[in-house]
């Protein structure tokens, strides 16, 4: 009983996929004739990359790894033939319009980008030159200090050459960020000049601890394995205003916050009343006078 | 009250009155001596389990993070409330000149010193280190409701003693002169210390009465001080059922109402028991009777507000709260309290019938019980409902119950404050002689003439 019921439900589920798979995915031709606006450069494959690692990367995988997510049909890996025998504009229109289980991002992403994004596809064309280039990180070292006068971190970075070597690292960026309790803050970045060097300016208006320290970690991108460098209790900003926890006059307070008032009214009607009680202790001391008479 | 002329009538009577009066302090029979061994057992019962309580800590209480206050509390909140009879009954009707009360007064008095003595002890005993109590005056807040409390309760104590005391004095000296043998020596001495050498002369009853009058006004303060500050130890709070801006008088309204349920019994214990039914006469249980009627209503009238102005919006907290109270887990015992500690006293006491002795001792024991019930309902429930989240505490966090130490000392507390009555009474006549004789016309002068036996 439970199997044909189990069998029901998986050709319930099934179905709709093989009416999808049934049809082939066709483009209108002035959609696939469209050619891509965005530049094909390193920096908007860069950008496409990112936006795919957020929006794409969990149904289709890491390009060239083969590893989708298990849908019916799978969402082909981004180096496939099957998704490089796209054009530009099949590309376009089949993650705008979308199909299935292929999300339409028509709403989602922008124009420029799902562009961009096109444009990381297209990194992996074979009638294209290879822009972004999967290499494993290079070693390299990070070497940082701050000079707390001018609030300025300089660095300077140094990567492993094939001959085991040391030289100076060129013209790559270094991010700058701020420890916080919950992760990094990322300040900014600046890009090494010719001698492996860069200045980063610590933005004034940055708020530290209560008495204006920071730690500032200072790293290579990912495309370089380095040790970042944790510059710990910097005090190049503005110290953080702490609020008083125990505000003034909660009748819980410390007795530092005792309000005048409270104090005087307490030792006012205690004193009263115990002026009072002396003063009838006297009166027994009285009595005890009288019975002399 | 008519003058009695001849001298020997003044003479006759007021030998009787002595002999009513201070029969409770010469009588020894087997009744007595059983009596206070029965208090003084379940006084050890309570202090060995007290003695756990200090070697093992306070986790042998019900007591966790989230109910802090337990029994203990809710006791030392009944025991502030019935010690509040005295300043009504022996202060402010006297000053009103309301003259049935001057009998009953002594017993308040008595009630009062017993029951804020172990509201001060019973403090101590919810401590987990009470060798740390002297802390409390070396670095206490001025702010803290605590230290008002703890200042309000030492002066009342103080006031109390002092108003027992004073109008004492001539009759200290009267038992001094007159028990002789009846009583071991060493009683006759503290007689003798105690009266102060008193011989009776106008200048001495002159300042006797002006030390009382001046307690008498200093204890309206004090005493509604102790019982309002007390209820500031709650609401001082933003917890549901305290965060109440009449809880002042809510307390003492019901304070009265304990403190007179308890004194109605007392009184009919001395009149059973001493033989008293002449001077705790049917018309003062009467008085008594009316008087628990009027601050019963008084009482009933803050209920309404406390009760039915929140219960009527039902804010979130205050409506979990309440609903606890109304239908929940408290509700038999919030409806105990209010059924059988209000609303059928109210009731009934309108009747001339159950204002009789008996009847009246009768619900009074039911107030009184209510009363004590009702404190526990203040105290407890609010707590099981912190604002904050209670989760992954241990399942007896979540709710209290008191153990069998916490009942001991309770127990305890119960049979002390009836030890202290026990022992004032068996000391010192529970109705001054003086002023009763001065009542019933006999002039001053036959006090201090020593009678030839
Ligand atoms: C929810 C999972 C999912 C996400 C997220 C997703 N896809 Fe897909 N994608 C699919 C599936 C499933 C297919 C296969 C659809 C078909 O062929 O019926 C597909 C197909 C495609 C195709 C067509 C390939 C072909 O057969 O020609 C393109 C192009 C594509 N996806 C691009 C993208 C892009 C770009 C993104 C990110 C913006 C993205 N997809 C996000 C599941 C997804």
């Amino acid at each position: 009983m439970y199997k044909r019921i189990n069998l029901f439900i998986a050709v319930l589920f099934v179905l709709p996929a093989f009416q999808v798979i049934g049809q082939d995915w066709v483009v209108p031709a002035e959609n696939s004739a469209i050619e891509n606006p965005q530049e094909y450069t390193l920096k908007n494959v860069k950008l496409g990359k990112d936006l795919y690692m957020v929006n794409c990367k969990s149904c289709h995988g890491d390009p060239g790894k083969n590893n989708p997510l298990p849908l019916v049909p799978v969402p082909p890996d981004v180096v496939s033939d099957q998704m490089q025998s796209n054009s530009v504009g099949d590309l376009y229109y089949k993650m705008s319009i979308g199909k299935g289980a292929m999300p339409q991002f028509e709403t989602t992403i922008s124009e420029d980008n799902r562009w961009r994004i096109v444009n990381f596809i297209m990194n992996y064309n074979s009638n294209r030159k290879q822009l972004l280039e999967d290499k494993p990180p290079v070693k390299a070292q990070l070497l940082a200090s701050i000079n707390e006068d001018d609030g300025t971190v300089n660095v300077f970075a140094e990567y492993e050459d094939k001959g085991g070597d040391y030289s100076k690292l060129v013209d790559v960026p270094v991010i700058f960020s701020l420890k916080k309790t919950f992760g990094n803050l990322e300040l900014g970045e600046c890009i090494t000049n010719e001698n492996g060097r860069s200045d980063f300016i610590i933005p004034g208006s940055l708020i530290g601890n209560e008495e204006g320290f920071v730690t500032i970690v200072v790293s290579l991108g990912e495309d370089y394995e380095a040790k970042d460098v944790i510059l710990e209790n910097a005090k190049i900003c503005m110290s953080k205003e702490v609020p008083k926890l125990i505000r003034q006059g909660v009748i819980w307070s410390t007795n530092d916050n005792l309000p005048m008032w409270l104090l005087l009214s307490y030792i006012g009607m205690v004193g009263g009343a115990w002026l009072a009680i002396g003063y009838v202790v006297f009166q027994i001391i009285k009595i005890r006078k009288y019975s002399k008479e | 009250m008519n003058k009695i002329e001849s001298p020997e009538e003044s003479r006759k009577l007021l030998d009787k009155i002595f002999k009513d009066l201070t029969r409770s302090i010469v009588k020894k029979d087997e009744l007595t001596r059983f009596w206070f061994f029965i208090l003084l057992m379940f006084i050890g019962v309570g202090l060995w389990g007290w003695i756990i309580q200090v070697d093992r800590g306070l986790g042998v209480t019900g007591m966790r993070d989230y109910v802090s206050w337990g029994i203990y509390i809710a006791n030392f909140v009944f025991f502030v409330a019935v010690s509040l009879i005295g300043f009504l009954l022996s202060s402010a009707m006297h000053l009103l000149k309301i003259d049935w009360v001057k009998p009953v007064s002594r017993v308040a008095e008595q009630i009062a010193i017993a029951a804020v003595g172990l509201a001060g002890i019973i403090i101590v005993m919810d401590m987990g280190r009470p060798d740390r109590l002297l802390n409390v005056f070396l670095h206490g807040r001025f702010a803290s409701p605590i230290v008002w409390d703890l200042t309000v309760v030492t002066t009342y104590l103080t006031i109390s003693v002092l108003l027992f005391y004073i109008p004492l004095i001539p009759d200290l000296a009267l038992l001094r002169d007159r028990l002789g043998s009846q009583v071991p020596k060493w009683q006759l001495k503290v007689y003798s210390i105690l009266s102060l050498g008193w011989k009776g002369n106008p200048k001495q009853f002159k300042t006797v009465y002006h030390a009382m009058r001046v307690l008498m006004i200093l204890i309206i303060p004090v005493g509604l001080s102790i019982h309002t500050v007390t209820s500031w130890l709650f609401a001082s709070t933003l917890r549901a059922g305290w965060d109440s801006t009449i809880f002042g008088p809510y307390f003492v309204a019901g304070a009265f109402v304990a403190g007179t349920a308890a004194v109605i019994i007392v009184m009919y214990v001395y009149r059973v028991r001493h033989g008293l039914k002449d001077y705790f006469e049917d018309k003062h249980f009467n008085q008594m009777g009316k008087l628990l009627v009027f601050v019963s209503l008084l009482y009933l009238y803050f209920n309404v507000n406390e009760f039915l102005v929140p219960g009527y919006k039902m804010k979130l907290a205050e409506g979990i709260h309440l609903s606890n109270l109304f239908a929940g887990d408290y509700a038999p015992m919030f409806w105990f309290a209010q059924i059988f500690g209000l609303f059928i006293p109210i009731i009934l006491l309108l009747f001339k019938f159950f204002r009789k002795p008996l009847p009246i001792t009768i619900i009074s024991a039911f107030v009184l019980v209510s009363a004590w019930f009702k404190r526990y309902i203040i105290v407890i429930p609010t707590e099981e409902h912190p604002f904050l989240p209670i989760q992954n505490v241990p399942e007896n966090f979540h709710h209290y119950a008191p153990t069998s130490i916490e009942i001991m000392i309770m127990l305890f507390s119960f049979f002390a404050a009836i030890f202290i009555i026990s022992v004032l009474s068996k000391l010192f006549p529970v109705i001054t002689i003086w002023e009763y004789a001065e009542e019933k016309g006999i002039d001053k002068k036959y006090l201090s003439e020593t009678p030839k036996n």
